[in-house]
């Protein structure tokens, strides 16, 4: 497959006998049966998912799949989470807590994302441009030193934090959250950036310190804004990771700070699923992320263009 | 690939200045902590109930050490600058956890004991290596991670789809980037449990229509542990695709043409050109990928609880039964330090031996 | 209705469907009769109009009641806090609540419940929401670290040996005991469950027991008594097509229904619940090997009380391990990864497999739920027995004199509300917490949460009034048959009582850990549970043997 599609971008400037017309038309067809099959394998879950959350009960257990044919559209499972349109103007206890984590979420994730994004560029660039030396570590050590953090898996750490959160007062805040979720995704930053940093010639950089900008200078007016899609690509991986984090979140945080994963998470409990407030809650979760996806979209793959190839 | 080394002549009493700087910085920070530990064990009265002071000294101590690198070596301080933040960021946060979790991994420490934590050295760990569990555990993972080349196969033709001349290549991309937005804890109960529930999934019933009697996704161990890996690669494809995507992108056009013109194949060309090309991002992709796929969990602690009889089970998830659900601490600290050293060995084992050859290709 | 009379009627049917439409006369012999359910009948009073008034909120079979009807039902109940609290009284006090958000139950209740009572008395509450699987973890790592960040706390039984043994709680005013009616609560709810020490700790607001749930459309299936009849495989003693009655019948009908149909549907006999489920999976094993190990000389059943020796390898678990083994092949293709959840909401409730047990729920949840459609046809009654009964301190399989063993496991003993010592310090502090903790355990709002789905089950002798619930909507032969086998589990004189010792968890889940390989065909059922016995001793030494022994007998009542 991979074969066909290399050649179909040349193939329609040459010369076409018939013979070619029928590989160039086969190779599309092949092409797009491809692409359709995993928009499909993609797109059904979600399909599943949103219209899941307009499902009653009977429709749920016996896998009627499209609405208006096989079931009836239902605000069932938006009512329990005190959205639907009949109960969004009445006091729901269950909307309120909706919106107080969906509000955490939203800033511990953003939050979190632009602080990794700002400390790990620096690095980053620190790492690509001049060479360090701490004690026996030298730049590859460093770099792997927060690679490692990466590395960790979180149950490690769940209760030398739990202690450590509590002497520092920082437990059920949004700062805590804040903090541990920048410490997570740093290494992805710091991995992305560094590629990105890579591939912009230094030349660039030389020419301006000759002009006589310093070297943050230089950092700021040149290196930066050619940097920034690969910023903004980082920054939604981040934010991905850290708006669905779950284990810590469920483990610092008590009232104040508390998110939305953990909320998912506990709609499965021990009295079977209610399906469709299930459905109706991951719509909501995933709502935010896949806007980001899509008005970002040409911005992750052009951020990772850059430092892609070097 | 760095800017030329420079040394500026600082004068004394600017580094001077920036010594007594940092001194003032490094005393306070100690005075801040010495301060509480007395007020902690109770030998003097002055002092805060908590130890965020100590954090603050720390923000300040950090502050004065940037300037004083500046103010002692100038330029090289300036450039100090740039990973000091980062640096002293995750020492602070990783110091502590990580010795004080090395010091429970040596402890017999069972939350529901009265008696509370007993050191007890390395016996954890003599206990870990007749752990049958951990050790399938730890086989499953290297099936786990074996599946990231079928990943990266699935992720590679997908990118040089959208890398080619289609229509609508716009959705087709945003549409293969949306399962990475997708929560874990929502992918297990929404499509683990309800699409491919035996009974009214839809992928069950599509597999009744291919024609298998008994689509039961998650009752024989082969099948089970398929599909796992299907969900967790169904979330985490688009990852690598969107790498290996922005990589062909960024390929020279000059090169590619330049071997059409040679008369190669397209299949030539791809094992002869692209693929050699592709070959740094690539790895980058996969040693990334190999890394999430090591901390693998949630799907497996939702779907199936390591079932059936430890065929899906992960290290992480059974760490998280012997830790979240027996409250048994200390052995569950040492299971997570070991599988931790074990991976930091194999990545930089990975690393060495793909730095070589990647520096081959190049 | 008592018991006789049940018996009778059981006698009487040669078909079970006739006992739903025969619902009528049942009902006449319930409510005749001054048995155990029939002597709560009080003269109609405000209180009474109250709870008929409640209970029609939303009405039995209008669907699931969301949170406006939350709100509703703690309106309503508030008549007992405003006699001993004063409108604003607790202005400016904040609380926090820590319990499940298990599938919009639990906690989501509990705010709705209790925001009339904010209004009302002006406290704040805040609340800490955890999933089942972390509430435990939660919990312990909590006080572990010292990091006890609430006031109240929803909390099982079974963990009392780890939160009240540490002096963590509150002990209960007098004026609670008073406002909650304690006296009400059925008496294997009584103390000690709910105290530590002498002291009274907790307001129950569940109580649990495993009852047998069954389909009567199949156990009185025409088709299926022929096909029994011409049946020659062993029968169990179950000469005529119905009920089972005791584990060896459960196994025998779970292997003949394998390729049977009912109504054009494939039917399916017993349904096991061999994934692990956080250690609440122990518990169906526990069920099916209650009859065979809790002998009724024998107040223990899990371990030998004056060693702390795990007698889960004894030959009476080992034969509930192999029977799951043999019944598994029965049952339908996936079940292997089927946790309790799964057998009786995602099965049970929507229509597969004809036999689950399960705690109350699945009878206050297959008229109410959305889920359900079986909520027409289906029986409840006390778990099967057994023809004999394995006695532990000579070895032997005993039968006994008074026909088959039953031993209804009184698994996890219900939730309850308990608030944190940290509040005693502060006295107004102190009353709201013991004031919202009330509520949720008032006499009115326990039936309501009994009635409807809310993860709570009957627990007060003032529940099994039969005529509140058939006012309420729900037919009367259906609930007398579920109400009776709740009863009947909760006051048997066999009960195995769940130890309240510290870690019990840590046993189940280890326990389960085990039986997954097991089910799963590696080893043998009597290789598994030495394996089980092996990391129970573990468990035991690393909590402390002598404490442990002490605990389970206390929590024995011997």
């Amino acid at each position: 497959m991979s074969t066909e599609v290399i050649s179909s971008g040349m193939i329609g400037e040459s010369a076409v006998t018939p013979g070619m017309k029928a590989r160039f038309l086969g190779s599309r067809a092949l092409i797009y049966g491809a692409l359709l099959l995993w928009a499909f394998i993609c797109l059904f879950p979600l399909y599943w998912t949103v219209t899941t959350s307009f499902k009653q009960a009977v429709n749920v257990t016996q896998g009627h799949l499209i609405p208006w044919v096989d079931f009836q559209p239902d605000w069932k499972g938006w009512r329990s989470l005190g959205l639907s349109p009949d109960t969004i103007g009445t006091t729901s206890t269950v909307r309120d807590e909706f919106v107080k984590r969906f509000t955490n979420s939203v800033i511990t994730s953003v939050c979190a994302s632009l602080l990794a994004i700002v400390i790990g560029s620096l690095a980053a660039y620190g790492l690509t441009r001049f060479k360090y030396r701490f004690a026996w570590m030298r730049n590859d050590d460093i770099s792997f030193f927060f690679l490692s953090q990466l590395i960790l898996p979180p149950v490690v750490l769940a209760l030398p934090f739990l202690v450590l959160y509590k002497e520092l007062n920082l437990l059920d805040s949004r700062i805590g959250l804040i903090l541990l979720y920048a410490l997570m995704v740093l290494p992805i930053v710091i991995w992305i950036m560094r590629d990105q940093f890579k591939s912009i010639p230094i030349e660039l950089e030389e020419a301006a310190l000759v002009d006589g900008l310093s070297v943050w200078g230089a950092f700021f007016q040149i290196v930066l804004p050619i940097a920034l899609p690969g910023m903004v690509a980082a920054f939604v991986l981040s934010l991905v990771l850290c708006w669905n984090e779950y284990f810590f979140a469920a483990l610092l945080t008590s009232t104040d700070a508390k998110t939305l994963p953990v909320m998912v998470a506990s709609q499965t409990g021990s009295q079977g699923i209610n399906w469709w407030s299930m459905a109706a809650l991951s719509t909501a979760a995933i709502a935010p992320l896949v806007i980001i996806g899509v008005v970002l979209e040409r911005y992750i793959i052009q951020g990772m263009t850059a430092g892609a190839v070097k | 690939m760095a800017l030329e080394v420079v040394t500026d002549d600082i004068p004394a009493a600017r580094r001077n200045a920036g010594k007594l700087i940092i001194g003032l910085g490094s005393l306070l920070l100690v005075a801040a902590f010495a301060m509480q530990i007395l007020y902690k064990s109770g030998a003097t009265p002055l002092g805060y109930d908590t130890w965020r002071v100590v954090l603050y000294a720390y923000v300040v101590w950090g502050a004065a050490l940037g300037i004083g690198q500046v103010l002692m070596r100038g330029e090289a301080g300036w450039r100090a600058l740039f990973i000091l933040p980062a640096v002293l960021f995750t020492v602070a946060m990783v110091i502590f956890p990580t010795l004080f979790g090395f010091y429970i991994a040596m402890t017999d420490w069972n939350l529901s004991s009265f008696s509370g934590r007993k050191f007890n050295g390395l016996d954890n760990f003599w206990q870990m290596l007749a752990d049958p569990y951990y050790r399938n555990a730890l086989v499953n993972m290297i099936y786990y991670v074996l599946a990231v080349l079928v990943e990266y196969v699935v992720a590679f033709g997908l990118a040089l789809l959208l890398n080619a001349q289609i229509r609508a290549r716009k959705f087709f991309r945003v549409v293969f980037l949306l399962p990475l937005m997708l929560s874990p804890v929502a992918v297990s109960w929404m499509i683990g449990k309800s699409l491919m529930e035996y009974r009214f999934g839809p992928a069950a019933k599509l597999a009744r229509w291919l024609g298998w009697d008994t689509p039961a996704f998650f009752a024989t161990p082969e099948i089970a542990r398929l599909s796992i890996m299907f969900l967790d690669a169904w979330t985490f494809i688009p990852f690598m695709m969107i790498m290996l995507l922005a990589g062909l992108q960024a390929l020279p056009k000059d090169v590619m043409e330049a071997a059409h013109v040679d008369g190669a194949t397209p299949w030539q060309a791809f094992w002869g050109v692209t693929f050699p090309l592709m070959l740094p991002v690539s790895i980058t992709a996969v040693i990334l990928r190999i890394i999430f796929k090591l901390k693998l969990a949630d799907i497996v602690i939702n779907v199936t609880s390591g079932g059936p009889g430890g065929a899906t089970d992960t290290v992480t998830s059974f760490i998280f039964r012997e830790y979240r659900d027996r409250s048994n601490v200390g052995y569950g600290t040492m299971l997570a330090m070991v599988y931790l050293i074990l991976i930091i060995i194999f990545i930089t084992l990975l690393l060495k031996f793909v730095s070589r050859w990647t520096r081959d290709v190049n | 209705m008592r018991k006789e009379v049940y018996d009778r009627l059981m006698q009487l049917q040669s078909s079970r469907r006739n006992v739903l439409k025969g619902a009528a006369a049942v009902g006449a012999l319930a409510a005749g009769s001054s048995g155990f359910i029939g002597a709560l009948t009080r003269p109609a009073s405000a209180q009474d109009d109250l709870r008929a008034q409640i209970l029609q909120i939303p009405g039995v079979g209008k669907g699931q009641p969301t949170d406006a009807d939350f709100q509703k039902v703690g309106e309503l109940c508030l008549a007992a806090t405003k006699a001993n609290v004063k409108e604003g009284e607790f202005a400016g006090v904040e609380l926090t609540f820590m319990g499940l958000n298990n599938q919009n139950l639990h906690n989501v209740l509990f705010r709705g419940f209790l925001k009339p009572w904010e209004a009302y008395t002006g406290a704040k509450i805040n609340w800490i929401d955890l999933a089942q699987a972390d509430y435990n973890a939660r919990l312990q790592q909590s006080i572990a670290t010292s990091t006890v960040d609430f006031d109240i706390l929803q909390m099982g039984a079974p963990f009392e040996g780890d939160v009240c043994g540490k002096g963590l709680t509150s002990e209960m005013p007098d004026w609670v005991k008073a406002q909650i009616d304690m006296q009400d609560v059925v008496s294997y709810l009584q103390p000690p469950v709910g105290t530590w020490d002498g002291k009274q700790y907790r307001i129950t607001v569940d109580g649990d027991a495993h009852n047998f749930n069954y389909r009567t459309d199949v156990f009185s299936d025409a088709a299926l008594a022929e096909a029994w009849k011409a049946d020659t495989g062993d029968k169990a003693g179950l000469a005529e097509w119905g009920v089972p009655k005791t584990w060896q019948q459960v196994q025998a009908t779970t292997k003949f229904l394998k390729g049977k149909q009912v109504g054009g549907q494939d039917v399916y006999g017993y349904l096991d619940a061999p994934k692990a489920w956080g250690g609440f999976g122990f518990y169906f094993l526990g069920s099916r090997a209650s009859a065979y190990a809790k002998h009724p000389d024998d107040k223990a059943w899990l371990f030998d009380p004056d060693t702390m020796k795990p007698r889960i390898n004894n030959p009476a678990w080992v034969r509930a391990i192999q029977d799951v083994i043999d019944a598994l092949p029965s049952e339908p293709p996936d079940q292997i990864n089927a946790d309790p959840n799964q057998t009786a909401f995602q099965q049970f409730l929507a229509g597969t497999g004809s036999m689950v047990v399960w705690w109350g729920d699945v009878g206050s949840n297959v008229k109410t739920n959305d889920s359900s459609v079986v909520g027409d046809i289906t029986g409840f009654s006390i778990l099967p027995g057994s023809d004999d009964v394995y006695n532990s301190k000579t070895g032997q399989w005993d039968k006994l004199a008074s026909g088959p063993n039953y031993a209804p496991n009184c698994a996890y003993i219900g939730w309850g509300v308990y608030v944190m010592a940290r509040v005693d310090s502060d006295e107004k502090k102190k009353k709201a917490a013991w004031s919202a903790a009330a509520h949720l355990g008032g006499k009115d709002l326990s039936l309501w949460c009994a009635a409807y789905p809310s993860g709570f089950q009957p627990y007060r002798n003032s529940h099994f009034n039969i005529p509140e619930w058939v006012a309420a909507g729900y037919d009367e032969a259906f609930i007398s048959s579920y109400l009776k086998s709740e009863a009947d589990s909760y006051n048997h004189p066999n009960a195995a009582i769940e130890p309240r010792i510290p870690g019990i968890f840590q046993y189940y889940s280890v326990a389960e850990d085990e039986l997954a390989k097991t089910f799963a065909g590696q080893g043998t059922a009597q290789e598994g549970a030495d394996r089980i016995a092996a990391a129970w001793e573990k468990i035991t030494d690393q909590i402390g043997r002598e404490n442990q022994i002490k605990l389970y007998k206390a929590s024995l009542g011997m």
